[in-house]
């Protein structure tokens, strides 16, 4: 990556490669911090919120690094979230596996099935994916919906897990002060692992593609394939939240499966921002919080995170995640200079 | 290579559905010539370099790169044989910086001269900053500089200097023709700037109505009364 | 097996005014309208209200106006003005206005089911080989019939029919002489939005209203409308035609795995050919 700058492009339009020190301390110190929280005596209501938070966050930060990388919004990711819980059910009811192999095996189930789905979808332009990725999604969810037999349909199913998983016991991670720290550490993991990604030169390629494939072809690069591991990727990290979820919770609903939830992770993507791997995340974190604080005051939730969508595409093209950086580099250069 | 042309390409056609936009367009370029590709809009100047780089489907007719045949090879493997390009309407990755851009056409070529051609490309003082970021005469360089890096053998210039002032302009043809020299590149220049065409231009191939009207060096094409009328016009006699 | 099929015609009849909407919107404006399934539900709940005060057909007539309207405020309010933004901005905008939607729809009419009353004069059944038939279902069929000729004429012989169609093969940069592209895009969307209405209205004696009948059916018109070849008005017409037919036939033989069925025919599709059986290239 870029080496240091002249001074006259810092700011706003500072490229990638600038002001690395300064996000990778307060990257650093925000993920420290967060494995403090459940040490600092906070009541377990919000405890419990922030867990949800976080395993939102992994989800929303699968669907923005789609959109960031490869320049596809995914109205489907329901299907590999709660796939995956799904899966954990399934596999847990009717075969004999430890839960230890059950756990690990949901997430790469997920990832099989993302890479067939994006050879499929990935035959079709942008707007087309967002169609398919939301028929998709929703075909599993009927499917579970009118299937009774196979996961007892809208009543959805307990999952009985063995007392001990790797060694800890089952409630560990089912009570909030515990699980905290292990969506909190798969989250922050998650985004160092994107981040590095994004920064490699595979990163480079694929943004090349999203903004010139043709162009991307005639500098003799593939660009089918950097898309569909850019989409199992992506497949693997929501599958990895529906993973904790399963976990933490302990039983699935379709309503795992919903085109709502797609859409929502869609929307607190959008709101956080996509141009930055971390933004989604952050998006969660407001949005789980706020959606809280709401329920107090309105019923009208779903029309406040309509309008707060629109309002942010039309005045925040880069969301939050946009805002804040915006203000950290303005910060930062006065500092510098 | 032995009789000498880097790029030969015979019987060049290409239909579409109703009418013919290339038939039967034949020619052969010497190692380090540029080569001007002119004719008015429509003349089948784009599509010729949409054949020859394998774009589009069903091209008819023989590309040969350095003796070699690659007229069954997909575009990105013509690009590894060393036939490069830069496509008329800017064609650069918006969200990428220069330098990344660069490196990233560099990646598969056998040289890696990413550093080399931005600085021969006086990009060195905006190389870290993206490209959306940046002028439009800077972004036609840019676009000049995905097209040279590797130090491909031959060079298809779609409009370079499209768009540019006519100082940008002459300034690029210098710098091309300063190039082309030091590295014996082989150029093929569509161009519809005259002053650029006449200035770095060897020899020069006219197309009308997907055909090849006449080719020569750039004098006798300027005094050919048959150019004058179907494409020059009278200013240029 | 007769019945099946005029069952499957039925249901492929409302898909088909719903995608065909669709398609009228995105081959002007090239857009995906992600609240098209919002309008069928909405058209759907107002013509119940209002039918509570003028009758079915009342209720009908009171519905595509609304809707029409509505689709020339969103032409005008929404599509116009992101018309030089980049896809995907219209996309969340009208995926925004859905949700706003639904959250009224249930504010105003709660989230339970409503069940709406065939008109009158069609409450009956005819006999077909041998087995009882409902009148209503045949004049679902007779509608979505007369949409297709309508539209078909229309497309064909009128100067802004062969407008929409040119844009809808290949987006027009420049206006047509004779044409007043700001005006006809008004009345397209228009409607668009009130073949949505209309087909919410004429579906709600067969189907319960809910706020969320909107999103199930606008999953399926994407469906048709990718099959079909974005913007490609036959191609959605063969499409919903045989989406119809599967998505009955699969409820029918194999209830468990039904909503996969059209899905994997998408899939099939696809693979054979990436931009839809309508379109070559």
């Amino acid at each position: 990556m870029s080496s240091i700058s002249s001074p006259s492009v810092r700011g706003a339009q500072a490229a990638p490669g600038q002001g690395i020190g300064l996000y990778l301390a307060i990257g650093c110190l925000v993920a420290v911090l967060g494995f403090a929280l459940p040490f600092v005596g906070l009541p377990k209501n919000l405890l419990a919120l922030l867990t949800s938070a976080s395993i939102s966050a992994i989800l929303a930060t699968a669907v923005g690094f789609l959109v960031r990388q490869a320049g596809l919004s995914s109205f489907g990711h329901a299907a590999f979230y709660g796939g995956a819980a799904y899966a954990i059910a399934l596999l847990v009811k009717y075969t004999s596996l430890p839960a230890e192999v059950v756990v690990l095996a949901a997430p790469l189930l997920i990832v099989g099935l993302g890479v067939v789905v994006s050879l499929i979808l990935l035959r079709t332009n942008g707007i087309a994916f967002s169609m398919l990725s939301l028929a998709m999604a929703q075909a599993v969810y009927e499917l579970v919906m009118k299937w009774r037999d196979l996961a007892n349909g809208e009543d959805g199913l307990r999952i009985r897990f063995a007392r001990e998983i790797f060694g800890l016991k089952l409630s560990f991670f089912q009570k909030a002060d515990t699980m905290f720290l292990v969506t909190w550490a798969v989250l922050v993991v998650v985004i160092a692992i994107l981040v590095l990604v994004s920064r490699s030169n595979f990163g480079t390629l694929t943004i090349a593609i999203k903004n010139n494939e043709e162009r991307a072809r005639f500098l003799g690069y593939r660009t089918l394939w950097p898309r569909v591991v850019i989409l199992a990727l992506s497949a693997l990290i929501a599958a990895l939240g529906g993973t904790l979820f399963a976990l933490y919770n302990g039983y699935v609903t379709p309503s795992l499966l919903h085109w709502t939830l797609s859409g929502e992770a869609l929307i607190i993507a959008i709101i956080g921002g996509t141009r930055s791997v971390w933004a989604p995340a952050v998006g969660a974190f407001v949005f789980v919080i706020l959606r809280d604080v709401a329920g107090n005051y309105t019923t009208h939730w779903q029309s406040i995170v309509g309008l707060v969508l629109i309002a942010v595409v039309l005045t925040l093209p880069n969301g939050i995640g946009g805002a804040l950086t915006a203000f950290t580099n303005r910060f930062g250069g006065r500092q510098n200079g | 290579m032995a009789d000498g042309y880097m790029l030969e390409a015979r019987g060049l056609t290409r239909r579409y559905a109703g009418f013919t936009a290339l038939n039967n367009v034949s020619f052969a370029l010497r190692e380090g010539e540029i080569r001007g590709l002119i004719g008015s809009n429509g003349a089948g100047k784009s599509t010729c370099m949409d054949v020859l780089t394998g774009r589009g489907k069903n091209p008819i007719g023989t590309v040969r790169l350095g003796g070699e045949d690659i007229s069954k090879l997909s575009q990105r493997e013509r690009r590894a044989k060393g036939l490069s390009r830069s496509f008329q309407k800017t064609s650069i990755f918006p969200d990428l910086t220069i330098r990344e851009q660069v490196r990233l056409a560099a990646r598969n070529a056998e040289l890696d001269n990413s550093e080399e051609v931005i600085s021969e490309l006086a990009l060195s003082s905006i190389a870290d900053r993206l490209a959306s970021d940046v002028s439009y005469g800077d972004q036609r360089r840019v676009d000049l500089a995905l097209a040279l890096v590797g130090r491909p053998k031959l060079l298809l210039l779609d409009e370079p200097a499209a768009g540019l002032t006519v100082e940008e302009s002459l300034s690029m043809a210098r710098m091309l023709r300063d190039l082309s020299e030091r590295w014996k590149l082989t150029v093929m220049l569509v161009e519809h700037d005259m002053e650029v065409i006449f200035a770095i231009c060897d020899r020069l191939t006219v197309l009308h109505l997907g055909e090849v009207l006449t080719e020569g060096d750039p004098e006798s094409v300027r005094s050919n009364p048959e150019v004058i009328r179907a494409y020059l016009g009278s200013s240029f006699a | 097996m007769l019945i099946q099929i005029l069952n499957g015609l039925v249901y492929g009849g409302m898909l088909y005014i719903v995608s065909v909407g669709l398609v009228l919107i995105f081959g002007l404006r090239r857009v995906v309208n992600f609240a098209h399934g919002g309008l069928y539900m909405l058209g759907a709940y107002i013509g119940f209200a209002a039918g509570l005060y003028f009758g079915f057909w009342g209720g009908l007539v009171v519905a595509l106006v609304l809707m029409a309207l509505l689709g020339v405020l969103l032409d005008y309010g929404v599509f116009r003005p992101l018309q030089d933004k980049d896809h995907m901005t219209t996309v969340l905008v009208t995926f925004g206005i859905l949700l706003v939607m639904e959250d009224m729809v249930h504010m105003i009419w709660g989230a339970d089911t409503i069940s709406v009353a065939m008109p009158a004069l069609f409450d009956g059944t005819v006999d077909i080989s041998g087995s009882p038939f409902p009148i209503y279902r045949l004049l679902v069929i007779a509608v979505a019939i007369v949409v297709v000729l309508g539209l078909t004429l229309w497309l064909r012989h009128s100067r802004a029919g062969l407008y929409v169609r040119a844009s809808s093969v290949d987006a027009l940069t420049t206006g047509m002489q004779g044409v007043d592209t700001e005006r006809l895009s008004l009345a397209v969307v228009g409607l668009g939005t009130a073949l949505a209405g209309l087909s919410g209205v004429i579906a709600s004696p067969l189907m319960a209203l809910s706020p969320a009948m909107g999103s199930s059916v606008l999953i399926e018109s994407f469906i048709v409308v990718v099959i079909g070849g974005l913007g490609s008005f036959s191609g959605a017409f063969f499409a919903a035609l045989v989406i119809g037919q599967v998505h009955n036939l699969g409820i029918v033989y194999l209830p468990n795995v039904s909503s996969m069925l059209p899905l994997l025919l998408m899939v099939v599709v696809l693979i054979l050919k990436p931009s839809g059986f309508a379109r070559s290239h």
